[in-house]
């Protein structure tokens, strides 16, 4: 596995204010990677600085590029979608189709006519003239006509109805991942994509809080609900959480083994939200 | 490259559609004022006959040469003044409202170069928009030469003495084109002035860019007591060396300096040499690149979070 992003000692200041402190990761080939964080935790400026928009201190590499000095180049093989409102409102989709054609050598004319079939959009409507669904829709046509090697969704199913966001998140993975490519996607709307992840990271005041493979949550993460005795009993191995449900005290563990917990009570591997929300409460700490 | 630069200037030209809407509303309302006043004159019919006779007996009449010189430059100026003011708000307007939409978040995505997509606004004000200058003036004056020379046919005239044989049609075309082109290369500083303020301001283009021009013209006038600034800055278009003798409001404006020296044909005026050897004329192309070049480094820098 070869490293698609190398991020070290990655800190981007404004004025006092550090929105990245000092982050360090790789993301590898092949991966759909989940970044998320809650409002101000510096992700924006975290994929603003992978996508060369902004500058930052640090060590960071995107396909052996330097994404800040060498954009042009890194936007051959990244696309990115920032928000479902960017396409400009007086464009026509042919005209749109024509400039991407004529600005990026991986575009393909053929597949974008063709995922736009399947939808309700029209080849001469204007962009204002699309609902805001269709605009993302024909955002997406764009993208995921476009062979690039690293595709950034920031936040891109924001204020689409429920079954926009599943459909929306269908077709990129039956239409567009592969071993070939890599995804890196932000979404508030974790419930949605925790399914489809295959890494998550998580990012709180400009650090990085958790940085693990999906399937190795459930190694190291345990959510145990145990009631009276048995809860002081589970109580000890320190949990990093706790909440309490239908009487009963729901723990969060982190790095305890399973096996301490048998008799105690019931238990699971926590959802991403509940794991989240546990994280970011104990660095607040 | 050049083919990024053609999609650039489609893409213009898709956005602002004004740049070729503009002229042709221009071309329509003179085209119209032309045929009410043919209509109207219709109603004399002894004095028209009268004067077509008096006309066709004057081979050469200098009066007639210069009302048809007047007619062309007359309505030359007005496409002139309406795309000026165009090109003013074309480019305040052509990186405010693509931060102000968002969308140069999705342009940006594109592996295009900031440099790239600033040059095409550039080319856009300076090339694209006179030449739809010069395409309006030639249609417009060949369509109503057209119209009025039939005019005259109908009414026992003889049309193409009268009205295509007195002036050097392609002369006064050229003198048009140089003219306008060579406006837009003498007010260029001022198109990167603007191209500057628009990547820069986060409100008002407008106000943004009128007001510091107009507060350094007042302050220099008031503190200094001099008008350096008002007559080399704001008074550029006066000065533009593009003439032997006079200046561009006497080309446009005054029949007895253009019949002055029995000019046979525009071109006579202009004297292109003096304008593209003139400092002034290099000054001002150095300073819209260095603007131009601000106005690139804005956008590639500045954060728009």
């Amino acid at each position: 596995m070869t490293s698609l992003v190398s991020a070290q000692g990655v800190t981007k200041q404004f004025g006092s204010f550090t929105a990245v402190d000092n982050v360090s990761f790789e993301i590898e080939a092949g991966k759909i990677l989940g970044l998320i964080g809650p409002n101000g935790a510096g992700k924006t400026t975290l994929l603003k600085a992978l996508l060369g928009l902004t500058d930052c201190e640090g060590k960071l590499s995107v396909m052996g590029l330097d994404p800040f000095r060498q954009r042009k180049k890194l936007m051959q093989n990244i696309c990115f979608i920032a928000d479902v409102a960017v396409l400009p409102r007086w464009i026509r989709v042919t005209q749109l189709l024509d400039y991407v054609q004529a600005v990026h050598p991986n575009f393909s004319r053929k597949r974008a006519e063709e995922l736009l079939l399947q939808t309700k959009i029209k080849a001469n409507s204007k962009v204002k003239e699309l609902s805001k669904g269709m605009v993302t829709q024909l955002h997406l046509s764009i993208i995921m006509s476009i062979d690039a090697k690293l595709l950034v969704l920031d936040e891109p199913t924001l204020g689409l109805d429920i079954i926009f966001r599943k459909e929306f998140y269908a077709n990129l993975l039956n239409d567009y991942f592969d071993e070939e490519r890599t995804i890196l996607v932000t979404t508030h709307q974790v419930e949605e994509i925790e399914n489809l992840l295959t890494d998550i990271m998580f990012i709180n005041d400009g650090k990085i809080l958790l940085n693990s493979p999906m399937e190795a949550l459930a190694d190291n993460y345990v959510e145990v609900a145990a009631s009276g005795e048995k809860a002081n009993l589970a109580r000890q191995f320190g949990p990093i959480a706790e909440g309490q449900m239908f009487g009963k005290s729901i723990m969060l563990f982190e790095g305890v083994s399973r096996e301490h917990f048998e008799g105690l009570g019931d238990m699971r591997t926590p959802s991403v939200a509940d794991l989240f929300v546990a994280k970011v409460k104990g660095a607040r700490k | 490259m050049i083919n990024h630069q053609l999609a650039l200037l489609k893409r213009e030209i898709w956005e602002h559609r004004s740049i070729f809407v503009t002229p042709a509303a221009i071309a329509s309302i003179v085209t119209l004022g032309v045929l009410a006043m043919l209509v109207f004159a219709s109603g004399f019919a002894a004095e028209l006959d009268a004067a077509i006779f008096g006309a066709q007996n004057l081979a050469g009449d200098p009066e007639r040469k210069a009302a048809l010189t007047a007619f062309f430059l007359g309505t030359s100026w007005v496409f002139i003044i309406a795309l000026a003011i165009l090109t003013v708000f074309y480019c305040l307007d052509s990186l405010y409202a693509e931060r102000k939409d968002k969308s140069i978040l999705f342009w940006r995505s594109l592996p295009v170069t900031d440099a790239e997509t600033v040059v095409s606004k550039l080319i856009t004000a300076i090339i694209v928009i006179p030449a739809a200058t010069v395409i309006g003036i030639v249609a417009t004056h060949l369509i109503n030469l057209i119209i009025v020379s039939i005019w005259v046919w109908m009414k026992g005239g003889d049309g193409g003495m009268l009205i295509w044989g007195s002036v050097s049609l392609f002369d006064n075309w050229l003198a048009a084109f140089i003219v306008v082109i060579a406006i837009g290369i003498w007010m260029s500083p001022f198109i990167g002035w603007f191209l500057l303020v628009s990547a820069y301001t986060k409100r008002s283009p407008l106000l943004m860019a009128f007001m510091p021009l107009i507060l350094i013209g007042l302050l220099e006038g008031i503190i200094l007591r001099t008008h350096v600034f008002a007559e080399n800055v704001l008074g550029r278009g006066d000065g533009i060396p593009l003439f032997h003798t006079g200046n561009i409001e006497q080309f446009f404006e005054d029949e007895q300096w253009r019949l002055a020296d029995n000019a046979t044909s525009l071109l006579v005026h202009l004297d292109v040499v003096q304008f593209l050897t003139s400092p002034a004329t290099w000054a001002g192309i150095l300073v819209c690149g260095l603007l131009s070049t601000g106005a690139i480094y804005v956008r590639r820098f500045r954060d728009e979070s």
